[in-house]
């Protein structure tokens, strides 16, 4: 079976190409602004890249999602995405016209199939049975007419006035999956209805795209520009881009369009590279990046913001490069959206990307770079290690707040602070607040429902939105944060360059980067990945009680010098007065410890224990039974004991129950109470104030 | 009388009561500690034993907020939340009680404080000034359907456009509209307290409408105060902010210079709020329509009546009924 597979897949690489080219496009598109609809004609070409043989097809149309309130996707959102509501009465809808095979027209035999929910309302997925089956190896071109109205936009895709992000606008082939491949037990298609979280799994393949919009229109999209003619009032742009799964543009006639170029050499400094290269231990000329255009289109009202586009761009693509690969496309768009579009802002497609940010947002908010990197690093995810974002969705989300994380805390000294300005004036500074790190915010999100579902789960299976949107993102970054902290830097660098490496331009499940992680550490990690990636288990490691007990004269018959010997109270009692009189008597104490595991998730842990004498005492738990109990008998008591000191485990969801110290904190509670006080009094005086 | 002449027989007037201002800190302070203990109970028996507490002081992690709230969710924080905003409750009526001694105060020419004096104003003036707050929410309620309405226009005239920037510049004037009227019905209420314990009057709610007209037939006078005291208030802000945030975080020495500093600055807005009733209370006079005098007799010489009919005897007079 693998040799087949490997043979096919052989088949299935064109000349050149980086991924195995299984779904190719080749679409004519024309934009009608005044009716928002495009009339298009695809030429869909398909590689069986499996040993099946396949009897029909089965393909997304995505943008009958916005057809109406009965669709999936508008039941499962409430007709709205991260609080941008539908309005009015533009919906959106996609009709296939005449679909084609060989001449043989396939029109007719089309029908809706709702595999995820049994919504026979819902029209984003069609099956085709094919005049003849599709044999293993075989390529076949399958040609259709299509028209998509485009919605009003609040969820990604769509148009608000003249401005346009055509993203799920075309009839997209699903995944055919053979057995053996990811979960698949028997070959089926892996074709999933449009839901309210998640939408990208696709074979990657060739993009030619000519797509005809009125001339005074920017446009920017997916690939490289390969040309642009001009004929009456209307302008044709063709773009192209292989080893990708997916194809979006942007067009607007007002958009600020720049370009700046990532080059390799001046970005990165050789001693990066070198370090780069011995941490993995390959050569430099493998960790060298390429140089890449940066395009960016920008609201004429966010111009200041220009180069904040270009400078977390550069971020992105030095880190992510240096940390887990070249991006190995030559160019990567940033589109910012305008007012009342916000619904179309942060969101990915391959070499193409929507931002997020404000009218003068000030500098010390990192939001319009946070969002930057995070879009771009799905590139990573998403795109090059294409996994299923439908069923797996922490492995693109959860992976991606992760590294995104990283290159924030790297760059730009984490997510900065909350624009809070009035008349020039930076109150969030002035206030005293914080500055937000990216690790510390993941962590906050995850303790919100930090065990209510199990990490990976079908993206329209979690309990609710909040709860896809804590598993996916900020739980996952928490895990691996703690993986890495288990592991130890290098290692988990190596592990995820591994990972992305091994699997780029493929399509992993979490059983394989579990496979990777085990394989690169060296160690069974069975245990992390059961509890917490599989399962979801709740951890929570506690100091239980801490007793010191000063020894005494012991009581009763004891035996002494061989003898036994009665020891009343009344001498025991004159004993131990005298030893206290004593200045040189040493005095010592049975010291008792108890940690507890509260949580249902066991780890191994380190358990310190520090005396008063200075000394400490380390110990490993395995965390296997809910206590455990340490005893000394030492000269001094114990003065804290720390669970976790090194905070490997930021799963646990209390740091505070993680520690005792002997000595109460007076300065700390002296201070929170009165600052609270003053706030209160604060508040008071607003109220008398207004009253 | 002009607006700094006001504020400066205000300063005069507050500061014959010193000894009233400390008293009016004091309570205030007592009652924001009845919120402020429990509340920071929380957190002490979260982190009082907890080596996590000293790195928090350090810097402060807002996961460990998140971190309270799911182990307290349901049980200690149902508990501690209805206490906590029974307490708040509790201090907004204490605040209107403590109103009502320092204005009474105030108003009150005479050099000595007593504390009788002082409490008498308490008790006396509360329900006078508790009616007034409630009628105070006819001005409030109305400053907001007005703000309502102009987001409403703004929203009508830029809400579905291409740019941001409009629609946001609206809002900061809007919010600006929604401060100075606030500030607009808290001055007005002033007013109204000072005319309540002035007339030493029942009625609340003419009180309150009568001061409403009265400030803003003088907006310039009554406003100008208000501005020039936010003036103070930018100042002693600018000045506390940047010490505190250095004072921040530091060892028991610098911890005691803060809550020194802290409660000087609450020393200075309770300045402030009684510079403002000062303010008003020196005002008034000036502003306030003179009642008209009382009508002086006037001397009508009456004129000369008809001559009573002669009395005829035993001629036609009427028998009674």
């Amino acid at each position: 079976m693998r040799f087949v597979l490997a043979l096919l897949a052989c088949v299935a690489c064109a000349h050149g190409a980086m991924s195995r080219q299984v779904a190719s496009y080749d679409i004519k598109a024309t934009l009608d602004t005044k009716t928002h609809i495009i009339t298009g004609h695809e030429v869909l070409t398909w590689v069986n890249d499996s040993p099946d043989t396949v009897p029909a097809l089965r393909l997304h149309l995505y943008m009958n999602a916005f057809s109406n309130s009965k669709s999936t996707f508008f039941r499962e959102s409430g007709g709205q995405l991260r609080g941008d509501q539908f309005k009015g009465d533009e919906w959106g809808w996609i009709d296939i016209r005449k679909m084609e095979l060989d001449d043989a027209d396939l029109t007719g035999a089309i029908r809706f199939v709702h595999p995820d929910d049994n919504n026979a309302d819902d029209r984003t997925v069609i099956e085709v049975p094919l005049p003849r089956p599709v044999k293993p190896g075989e390529t076949i071109q399958v040609s259709i007419v299509f028209e998509t109205k485009m919605p009003m936009v609040f969820a990604r895709t769509g148009f608000h006035k003249d401005f346009y992000l055509g993203g799920q606008w075309f009839p997209k082939i699903g995944v055919w999956e053979t057995a053996g491949f990811r979960y698949s037990t028997a070959g089926a298609w892996n074709c999933h209805q449009f839901h309210a979280n998640s939408e990208f799994f696709a074979n990657f393949g060739k993009y030619h795209i000519e797509l005809t919009v009125p001339s005074p229109m920017v446009v920017g999209a997916t690939g490289e520009l390969k040309s642009r003619t001009e004929s009456r009032g209307r302008t044709t742009y063709t773009f192209e881009q292989e080893d990708v799964t997916d194809f979006a543009w942007t067009a607007q006639p007002t958009y600020l369009r720049e370009e700046r170029m990532f080059l390799a050499d001046k970005e990165t400094t050789p001693q990066e590279v070198a370090a780069a290269a011995k941490l993995h231990g390959i050569p430099e000329s493998e960790v060298r990046l390429s140089d890449v255009k940066m395009i960016a289109l920008v609201q004429p009202e966010h111009r200041e913001q220009m180069e904040r586009h270009f400078a977390s761009l550069r971020a992105a693509l030095k880190w992510f490069g240096l940390w887990y690969g070249r991006y190995p496309y030559k160019t990567i768009t940033v589109v910012d959206p305008p007012a009342n579009a916000a619904g179309a802002g942060g969101m990915e497609y391959p070499t193409f990307i929507t931002a997020g940010t404000f009218w003068k947002l000030p500098p010390e908010s990192r939001l319009l770079e946070e969002v930057t990197v995070h879009e771009f690093g799905h590139q990573f995810w998403m795109q090059l290690v294409a996994t299923n974002e439908f069923e797996e969705s922490p492995l693109d989300e959860g992976f991606n707040t992760y590294s995104t994380s990283k290159v924030m805390d790297q760059v730009f000294n984490g997510m900065g602070e909350l624009p809070l300005r009035f008349m020039g004036v930076n109150l969030w500074k002035l206030l005293g607040f914080p500055g937000l790190r990216s690790n510390s915010m993941n962590r906050a999100q995850y303790l919100l429902f930090p065990s209510g579902d199990n990490l990976l789960r079908p993206a329209w299976q979690y309990y609710n939105s909040t709860s896809y949107g804590i598993n996916s993102y900020y739980k996952t970054g928490v895990a691996l944060d703690t993986l890495e902290a288990h592991l130890g830097h290098d290692t988990m660098a190596r592990v995820m360059r591994t990972y992305h490496q091994r699997w780029r331009f493929r399509h992993p499940t979490a059983r394989d980067f579990q496979k990777v992680a085990n394989e690169v550490s060296g160690q069974n990690l069975d245990w992390f990945f059961d509890q917490f990636f599989f399962g979801n288990r709740q951890l929570d490691y506690s100091v239980g009680d801490v007793i010191n007990r000063q020894q005494r004269t012991p009581l009763g018959a004891v035996d002494r010098n061989g003898k036994r010997v009665v020891v009343t109270r009344k001498e025991a009692e004159a004993q131990d007065d005298k030893n206290d009189d004593n200045k040189n008597f040493k005095k010592q104490y049975e010291c008792t410890v108890k940690v507890r595991r509260l949580g249902d998730a066991a780890v191994p842990v380190e358990v310190w224990i520090h005396f008063k004498d200075g000394g400490t005492e380390k110990r490993t738990w395995d965390g296997q039974y809910r206590w455990v109990k340490y005893t000394f008998l030492r000269g001094s008591e114990i003065d804290w004991v720390e669970v976790d000191p090194g905070r490997k485990y930021a799963l646990d969801i209390s740091y505070a129950n993680n520690s005792w110290e002997s000595d109460y904190n007076i300065r700390l509670s002296t201070s929170w109470t009165m600052q609270l006080l003053f706030w209160i009094q604060n508040i008071s005086l607003w109220m008398t104030s207004l009253a | 009388m002009t607006v700094l002449q006001a504020i400066r027989g205000a300063a005069g007037r507050v500061a014959l009561r010193k000894r009233m201002m400390v008293a009016y800190w004091f309570f205030h302070t007592l009652m924001a500690a009845f919120v402020a203990v429990p509340l920071a109970g929380v957190a002490v028996s979260n982190l009082g034993h907890s080596r996590y507490g000293a790195e928090l002081a350090r810097g402060f992690d807002l996961s460990w907020l998140v971190e309270v709230y799911f182990y307290l969710q349901g049980g200690p924080l149902a508990a501690i939340l209805p206490m906590v905003l029974l307490a708040v409750f509790l201090l907004f009526l204490g605040s209107i009680f403590l109103s009502g001694g320092a204005v009474k105060m105030l108003v009150y020419d005479g050099p000595d404080y007593s504390p009788r004096m002082f409490y008498e104003g308490c008790g006396r003036y509360f329900w006078r000034f508790l009616r007034l707050t409630l009628y105070s929410m006819i001005f409030y309620g109305t400053a907001l359907i007005l703000q309502r309405i102009l987001r409403k226009l703004a929203d009508q005239a830029w809400g579905e456009g291409m740019e941001d920037h409009q629609l946001t510049i609206a809002g900061w004037v809007v919010s600006g509209i929604t401060i100075v009227l606030f500030a607009l019905v808290s001055t007005a209420m002033d007013y109204a307290k000072v005319r309540l314990v002035t007339d030493d009057s029942r009625k609340s709610l003419r009180a309150a409408f009568g001061s409403m007209r009265l400030v803003l037939t003088h907006l310039g006078k009554t406003m100008g105060v208000w501005l020039v005291l936010m003036v103070f208030l930018a100042v002693f802000a600018g000045l506390y902010l940047p010490l505190s945030n250095w004072l921040h975080g530091g060892g028991a020495g610098k911890i005691l210079t803060l809550i020194l500093v802290q409660q000087l600055y609450v020393f200075g807005r309770v300045w402030l709020r009684m510079m403002a009733w000062g303010a008003a209370v020196e005002l008034d006079p000036f502003v306030r329509p003179k009642p008209l005098p009382p009508l002086e007799p006037v001397f009508v010489p009456v004129a000369p009546g008809p001559e009573p009919p002669e009395f005829l005897a035993g001629a036609t007079a009427e028998p009674e009924v």
